[in-house]
């Protein structure tokens, strides 16, 4: 009986542990496998060159330069998306009227496709036939040309970004939201908490406390992952000043054909976002009050 | 899947008489260009070889079009025929996947006599052998609004033919105001632009030996101070190439140097907009000035003799005089074929119904091909330049400055000598 038991188990979970297999865990070994190799498509076979991609990369002004970039990326990015989405959500949770109406607006860049809505961004930050520079123009002011400049590039992209990511942290916020039972609130202000600030900040914040964790992770995930907007709308220029960590692994991989070091970056960014996550759960957990 | 239905004919040749058919995958990138040309080439084609089916593969760009022959390449490769960039042809003969057609040419006849010219076979000429052969070739030209011209108070019929000239009106223009702007030199793709101000100059990009570079000279050095110039005196803005397009779309960009591969699509953006007209790049150099070449070439891959021959039959139609006039007639490109330059009966209608198509065919005479750089980075070579380039147009080095720092990225990622 219990063996048969046994066997039922094994053969309910076989499908998704190859599907594990074949789709998670092969490819990973694989992209590891590779990273130590000088493999580039095209030149069959390759040969193993232990850490010798991971000895370029310290070297390699390229790679240095996108990995300095996705810090700065992320260091504007997840912050603000964070701290918007609770904003807007706090905001919309507040309101008496139209709180359908502002989720909805402030949920759709999260549902629209990212390349669909960077071509709209292009046309928006157009030097010279975009409605932002237009309306600059008004009041006499010369618009950056905030795509194909060096030191607008990043911030323009991180914009982009944080439009996209706030929608959703807003979300996820009032779920955490209504998750807070109104009774506390009441109970607060008549224990004395008579400013909504203090309500927010005795009650509310701590509250959220695992939300809050959750948001933090996923912003910061995601805004490693950046790649669709700067592979449509800046291609890492110019002059590799919008190079990103993803965008970097692409073109070494599929433009410069050097598959290698190309898995060797993508090991590096496993180990961020792996890094990352660990972080999150291990320090962060110990923290964050559970009511 | 369309390989699989082909078979049973295949395999019972006896029913189908003395004839088999014989199924082929043909590769080629930019349908958003290209399509209604194969198109037409291909129902042409039908007609003359019936036993011949076509089966077309496309990719958006040249990029993954190289990708997905590699990745093939190393897998297992079932694309017959490929239609492949010409600054790419080098790498596919590098790596063994290009085969050599001139053998199959020459059966056929002097490749002369049927229209392939020294100069054409030259654009595929790579690793020693004739690796392809060219499809479609253009250079850049120079694309511009009539309107604004005329309100800056220049003659659209007697543009400047000298930089300075071009320059002082690109000034002019963008002094109407409002945002408009008065040129965009297409610098930000490719070395492909790079290459036109520096073979302006009589320059080269390597030695002929191919051990160093050869533009960090007097001709490189004026290359790069014509980009600076063109931000200095002409007011040319830091725009990326899709922004300087779309305004010139919108008409808000006086000139736009740019392939004139891309003619057709713009006159589509265009519309009625204001009034387009193409003219011949500034002259830098008179007698020592060319033009790089860009475009697409054939280039056979198949393995199995019976695909082989299709293939070639396929290739040898898309590049004949009747192909080529096709091809010129559904694109902005000039014809590769000599034949159809020659002999009136082909394109001269053509080109007296459209003028505008007129300008890249009376530069094609200055034109050389477009210089593949040797080796694993030859790729990367050409980010470098436009990298380099970015720091000129943004105004943060200047030429001398820009020129000796490319000079040494380039030489370091050029192949070492062995030995």
């Amino acid at each position: 009986m219990r063996r048969g038991e046994t066997l039922a188990g094994w053969l309910l979970t076989l499908p998704a542990a190859l599907a594990f297999l074949a789709l998670l865990l092969l490819p990973t070994v694989a992209a590891v496998t590779l990273a130590f190799t000088d493999y580039e498509l095209g030149e069959w076979p390759p040969n193993w060159i232990g850490t010798e991609n991971f000895q370029e990369m310290w070297t390699d002004r390229g790679f240095r330069t996108s990995f300095r970039n996705t810090v700065v990326y992320v260091a504007i990015v997840a912050p603000l998306s964070v701290l918007g989405g609770l904003g807007l959500a706090l905001l919309i949770e507040s309101a008496a009227r139209g709180r359908a109406f502002f989720r909805a607006v402030f949920f759709l860049p999260v549902v629209s496709l990212t390349v669909a809505m960077a071509a709209a961004w292009q046309y928006l930050l157009h030097p010279t036939i975009g409605p932002v520079n237009a309306l600059l123009r008004v009041f006499g002011i010369a618009g950056p040309t905030w795509l194909s400049g060096s030191d607008t590039v990043l911030i323009s992209l991180a914009f982009i970004g944080v439009w996209e990511a706030v929608g959703f942290n807003m979300v996820l916020f009032m779920a955490g939201l209504t998750a807070i039972p109104k009774e506390l609130r009441e109970a607060a202000a008549v224990d004395g908490a008579r400013t909504a600030w203090d309500r927010f900040r005795l009650v509310t914040w701590p509250l959220l406390g695992p939300t809050t964790l959750f948001v933090v992770t996923i912003s910061l995930i995601r805004s490693v992952r950046v790649f669709d907007t700067v592979a449509v709308l800046t291609r890492g220029g110019p002059n590799k000043a919008s190079e990103v960590l993803l965008y970097t692994m692409y073109t070494e991989g599929f433009t410069y054909l050097r598959l290698g070091y190309s898995a060797a970056i993508t090991l590096v960014f496993l180990v961020i976002v792996l890094g990352l996550m660990l972080l999150q759960t291990r320090v962060m957990d110990r923290r964050v009050h559970y009511g | 899947m369309l390989n699989r239905r082909a078979l049973p004919l295949l395999a019972v040749p006896a029913l189908a008489g003395a004839q088999t058919a014989t199924e082929i995958t043909v590769h080629y990138a930019q349908p958003v260009i290209f399509k209604d040309s194969y198109d037409a080439i291909a129902a042409e084609f039908a007609r003359r070889e019936p036993n011949i089916r076509i089966n077309f593969v496309t990719t958006l760009n040249y990029e993954e079009g190289m990708q997905l022959i590699l990745r093939q390449a190393a897998t297992n490769l079932t694309v017959d025929l490929s239609y492949q960039g010409f600054n790419r042809l080098r790498l596919f003969a590098e790596r063994g996947i290009a085969q050599d057609v001139m053998p199959m040419l020459r059966a056929e006849g002097e490749p002369a006599a049927m229209g392939y010219s020294p100069t054409m076979l030259a654009l595929a000429h790579f690793g020693g052998f004739q690796c392809a052969l060219a499809y479609a070739a253009s250079n850049p030209i120079c694309y511009y609004n009539a309107d604004l011209v005329r309100r800056a108070g220049g003659d659209p019929n007697a543009m400047p033919t000298d930089w300075a000239g071009t320059l002082a009106l690109s000034a002019r223009i963008k002094a109407l105001g409002g945002g408009t702007e008065g040129m965009h030199y297409a610098w930000s793709g490719d070395d492909w632009m790079f290459s036109a101000l520096l073979f302006g100059h009589g320059g080269r990009m390597l030695t002929p030996d191919e051990r160093d570079v050869a533009f960090a000279g007097a001709e490189g050095l004026g290359a790069l101070t014509l980009l600076d110039r063109m931000v200095k005196d002409g007011g040319m803005a830091n725009l990326s190439r899709d922004a300087a397009q779309q305004a010139f779309a919108a008409g808000r960009l006086g000139m736009f140097f740019w392939t004139t591969a891309a003619l057709r699509g713009t006159m589509q953006q265009v519309g009625r907009n204001f009034e387009l007209r193409t003219g011949p790049m500034p002259i830098i150099n008179a007698q020592l000035g060319r033009l790089p070449t860009g475009g697409a070439a054939g280039m056979l891959t198949a393995r199995d003799p019976a695909k082989r021959e299709a293939a070639w039959k396929f290739l040898r139609f898309s590049t004949s005089a009747e192909g080529t006039t096709l091809m010129v007639q559904n694109t902005g490109y000039v014809p590769t074929n000599q034949l159809a330059i020659d002999e009136p009966r082909w394109l001269a209608e053509f080109y007296r119904a459209n003028p505008l198509f007129q300008t890249a065919t009376r530069q094609a005479n200055i034109s050389i091909p477009w210089y593949a750089f040797p080796g694993a980075n030859s790729v990367r070579v050409t980010q470098t330049m436009v990298d380099q380039q970015s720091r000129i147009v943004q105004q943060q080095a200047t030429p001398e400055v820009v020129l000796a720092d490319m000079a040494a990225e380039v030489r370091r990622l050029l192949p070492r000598p062995r030995g």
